[in-house]
């Protein structure tokens, strides 16, 4: 069994850098875990704490039910795919990937074999005998892979290891990577900072920031039903809106204060919601671009916008539209010497790729009710009742 | 075509637990690596420089040593040979903007790439794989009475004047000045071509772009990006003047006439192995480690107020 | 009062940017050229001298005309060449064999294996670069007599090992510092301890550095007069540098002999450096670009 558990682990740099702050996180046999955040958020560290390559400030971290905080690397069976690859450049493909083995002391007929059958599935059986510079980027990336999987080890750990591939070789390798990892059912732990690779990648995602886990959750779970506005901003691409606002009283409950505009909240909000009081900090709202409907006509529960920006993507067009002001103007606000006094409130929007939308053109837009979330103006913690 | 893959059934995992982390074996295996390192460089190097403070003090002709104390400082500080000696490396350091110029010089005209330029920098790295002993025989070929010089001044006419470079102390100092010069050529060369190799050549364009002329974009892009390939330069020469400059008089003027070419480097030879008087070639051994010394820190002291 | 911000008019059409300077005329390739003859010339004047002047006999040399291999031949009989051009090589090897052995896991360890004082400790190695043998000349032969290891060769290769430590430990632990660290670590998590690492990993890439370190310290040791001069007293063990300076300092040699010596003495160092060229120039810009 080769599971993984991380366990109140803590990790303090010098006498006062929290790199990784009480993780606690359960990785199952076979489990496909990505550590996904912004820069300097600890997953790096974390995944090297797992490696044997940084030790262990507090806590304890165990692989298959062993401490292994004081294990060294070469004792944990665990293999490791590098952003920059770290291929050996005076040693062959095939050397490369057999290198662990050969130093374990397995026979070379073994060897031979397991490289054999690593270079098949990655398709490398071609390029056995050539040197590392004289492979292109992505053939180094799957020689470091073949690296890992020779080993048949109890879990793979991955750095990164796409970053260093153009975007079209990004997206067949992620493909690869999943396809590999599901073949063999070894546990990994996948450390990526980008979003779209933990999405489509993991079973479950761990989302961390400053150090500390945020959510780990299925990616789905992560998306639909964040824990904090930095997850619910964090996850999803073009990321969700979100906006402070303060609530006041209406008619048929509450209504968010969006600069001159005002958007009802439906009823059933205040049950699922632990709304803040009318009067009282107001509340950071959320809502994806998905769910902002460009509509012909107002009515009731719409908003007046205005195109600032348009992005066309081919698929699809992202709008930039800004909440329009009172006079129905929404100009960015200058004094007269030249520095920005006010800005309007903006929401990003999706439309189809053949809408014809300009800069300057003013749309009715419905927020769809289904998909509103609500987080704390101070802590960022989502509202929702049993979150 | 799809492959078995086959993965052995997994063993009962139980690790090794010892109790040294990766940080202390790692540690570890730095000290036992730079160990010998610093063994040979403390016993041949760190603990001699503490012996020559030591006998400086002492009477010592190599097998026993009385201690004196101060005023063997004070005796050779009256020593004229000693003034005579740190006299004449000063009067050499007046070579050394010349030992810097002109390898700078070579080296822009390298780096103008004209056709078998490659072949020009291995040819002018040459000498620099000769000894000095060998250079310094060479040239005092060139210096003597007999020499070449004084052909070449009659061959031109001139053939009352003859020179007696390594004869007199004055031109004797310019003869070994100009070979001390030449022999440092190469070195210097080499260095300022590595640096002007390593200068972005955006930068050049960028200022020829905003219609800069060729000498101002040598002095306010090309010198600057290369002061620290000079500072380099300078020390290296300095301390070559200080010490490998021996093989030069020692071939060439012996030291002579009397002790009018005479450095310290030669000092220091002469004093305990001709005059067999060890501790006062200790104390000037230790004079010439102040010297170079001052010369390293002012160096690391420009260098640290540049960056 | 506040004032909208308006986008901004199309630029107003700018000056056409200076013509950028012709590549130099003809005429300019030729004098350059003509400049790195004169320089060659001068660079190679030593050598034209020692070859002109050793193919003459004494008294040819002396009354100023012809051609002769007398020279040569005389020479082995006046210094026993092919035994001091052993010598030299035999000191030379070993010396660099130190060196290399002593500076290349040192320079590992203080780039990639940081310890306590690491930095104190390499800093003050490669300060003791800048200390001129001279400086520590006496109390260092007397050390070495004591030991009993100035008849033959050892202690002379001590010296130059010691001599030449700091500048290799330099030289390996800047190119160090350009492997990542994680072709070490691959190396770590694929089961390799820090010995391993060494032997298997960092030795195999460090081979231009190896190669300056060696040419460099060859040069330096070959053509080496003090320590050979000073530790070496049995006159069969002595260097060929050696032997060649002790005869100048003879005044009674002939001249067209000395420049044959020098010569010999010469050759093995050039052929060494036009051999290594390329590593020379890549590990001097090694030191340079930290």
């Amino acid at each position: 069994m080769a599971e993984i558990t991380f366990d109140g682990v803590t990790k303090i740099f010098g006498d006062d850098i929290r790199a990784v702050d009480e993780l606690s996180l359960h990785v199952a046999d076979g489990e496909f875990m990505v550590l996904v955040g912004p820069s300097g958020c600890g997953k790096t560290t974390a995944l090297r704490m797992l490696a044997g390559l940084e030790d262990i400030t507090a806590g304890s971290l165990s692989i298959g039910g062993t401490v292994v905080n004081n294990v060294l690397p070469k004792d944990r069976d665990v293999a490791m795919v590098f952003q920059n690859y770290a291929l050996y450049p005076h040693m062959t493909v095939a050397q490369n990937m057999g290198f662990a083995l050969k130093i374990r002391g397995q026979s070379k007929g073994e060897v031979a074999k397991k490289v054999g059958e690593a270079a098949a599935i990655l398709r490398l059986t071609d390029y056995l005998d050539r040197r590392p510079k004289a492979l292109s980027g992505g053939q180094r990336q799957r020689v470091a892979m073949g690296r890992a999987i020779v080993r048949s080890p109890q879990a793979f750990l991955m750095d990164e290891p796409l970053s260093n591939l153009d975007a079209q070789l990004r997206v067949e390798m992620r493909l690869e990577i999943a396809r590999i990892q599901r073949l063999l059912g070894v546990a990994t732990v996948y450390v990526t900072h980008d979003q779209i690779e933990a999405m489509t990648m993991g079973d479950r995602v761990a989302v961390m920031r400053g150090g500390k886990l945020q959510q780990c959750d299925t990616p789905q779970d992560l998306y639909d039903h964040p824990k904090n506005d930095f997850v619910a901003g964090f996850m999803g691409s073009p990321p969700m809106n979100l906006l402070r606002a303060n609530l006041e009283s209406a008619d048929a409950g509450v209504a968010l204060v969006l600069g001159a505009q005002r958007l009802a909240i439906p009823s059933s909000y205040a049950t699922s919601h632990h709304l803040p009081r009318v009067d009282g900090p107001g509340v950071v709202f959320g809502v994806r671009p998905e769910d902002v409907e460009v509509r012909d006509v107002s009515s009731a529960d719409s908003l007046t916008t205005r195109v600032e920006r348009r992005e066309a993507l081919g698929a699809e067009i992202l709008v930039h539209l800004s909440l329009v002001d009172a006079e129905g103007d929404n100009a960015i606000v200058v004094n007269d010497s030249g520095a920005v006094v006010a800005r309007p409130t903006m929401l990003v929007a999706k439309m189809g790729p053949r809408s014809g939308v300009s800069v300057g053109d003013h749309l009715q837009v419905r927020l769809n009710p289904e998909h509103f979330h609500f987080f704390d103006a101070d802590s960022g913690l989502s509202l929702r009742r049993g979150a | 075509m799809s492959t078995t893959v086959t993965t052995p059934a997994a063993p009962a995992f139980a690790p090794k637990v010892r109790r040294m982390t990766l940080k202390r074996r790692r540690q570890f295996a730095g000290v036992v690596f730079a160990l010998p390192a610093i063994a040979l460089v403390v016993c041949f190097i760190g603990i001699p420089i503490g012996q020559a403070v030591y006998y400086s003090f002492t009477q010592w002709n190599g097998a026993t040593s009385t201690w004196i104390g101060p005023s063997t400082w004070t005796q050779a500080f009256h020593n004229t040979n000693l003034w005579t000696a740190l006299r004449n490396n000063g009067l050499l350091l007046l070579s050394v903007p010349f030992a810097l110029a002109l390898p700078l010089g070579i080296a822009v005209l390298l780096h103008q790439r004209v056709a078998g330029w490659r072949i020009f920098r291995s040819i002018y790295f040459l000498p620099t794989a000769i000894s000095w002993v060998v250079l310094g025989l060479v040239a005092e070929r060139f210096f003597a009475y007999q020499g070449t010089l004084n052909s070449i001044i009659h061959a031109l006419g001139f053939s009352h004047v003859s020179t007696n470079m390594l004869g007199y102390q004055s031109e004797a100092l310019i003869a070994l000045g100009i070979t001390f010069i030449f022999t440092m050529i190469g070195t210097n060369t080499m260095l300022f071509l590595t640096g002007l190799a390593t200068l972005d050549p955006s930068l050049e364009e960028a200022a020829r772009i905003d219609g800069a002329g060729r000498w101002r974009i040598f002095r306010s892009i090309t010198l600057p990006h290369l002061s620290r390939f000079v500072q380099l330069a300078f020390v290296m020469t300095v301390i070559a003047l200080f010490s490998a400059l021996f093989s030069l008089i020692f071939v060439m003027t012996g030291g002579g006439p009397g002790y009018a070419t005479t450095t310290m480097e030669f000092l220091i030879y002469e004093t305990g192995f001709n005059q067999g008087d060890f501790g006062t070639a200790a104390l000037y051994g230790l004079i010439l480690f102040v010297i170079t010394g001052i010369v390293g820190v002012v160096q690391l002291r420009l260098i640290g107020s540049n960056e | 009062m506040m004032a909208v911000l308006t986008p901004p008019t199309e630029s107003e059409g700018r000056n056409e940017p200076p013509p950028l300077k012709k590549p130099p005329r003809k005429i300019g390739r030729w004098v350059l050229f003509g400049a790195m003859i004169v320089v060659a010339v001068v660079m190679l004047y030593p050598f034209f001298v020692m070859g002109v002047t050793s193919l003459k006999s004494e008294s040819q040399f002396l009354s100023g005309g012809g051609f002769s291999w007398l020279s040569w031949s005389s020479l082995t009989s006046v210094i026993p060449v092919g035994q001091e051009v052993l010598s030299s090589t035999i000191v030379c090897s070993s010396s660099i064999l130190i060196i290399l052995c002593v500076g290349l896991p040192a320079g590992f360890a203080f780039s990639k294996l940081r310890f306590r004082m690491s930095t104190v400790v390499f800093l003050v190695i490669v300060s003791a670069m800048m200390v001129p043998l001279q400086a520590i000349l006496m109390p260092e032969f007397v050390n070495v007599t004591k030991l009993g290891l100035t008849g033959g060769y050892t202690g002379a290769i001590l010296v130059y090992a010691a001599l030449g430590t700091p500048f290799s430990v330099f030289l390996f632990t800047t190119y160090f510092r350009g492997v990542p660290d994680e072709l070490i670590e691959a190396g770590i998590v694929d089961g390799l301890g820090y010995f391993g690492a060494l032997w298997r990993l960092v030795l195999p890439i460090a081979v231009p550095a190896i190669a300056t370190v060696t040419v460099l310290q060859f040069i330096q040791i070959w053509d080496d007069l003090l320590v050979g001069l000073l530790f070496i007293q049995n006159t069969s063990d002595r260097p060929i540098t050696v032997g060649l300076a002790v005869l100048a300092a003879g005044r009674t040699t002939s001249i067209p002999e000395l420049m044959a010596g020098s010569i010999i003495s010469a050759l093995p160092a050039m052929l060494v450096y036009l051999g290594f060229q390329r590593y020379l120039v890549k590990g001097l810009t090694m030191g340079i670009d930290r």
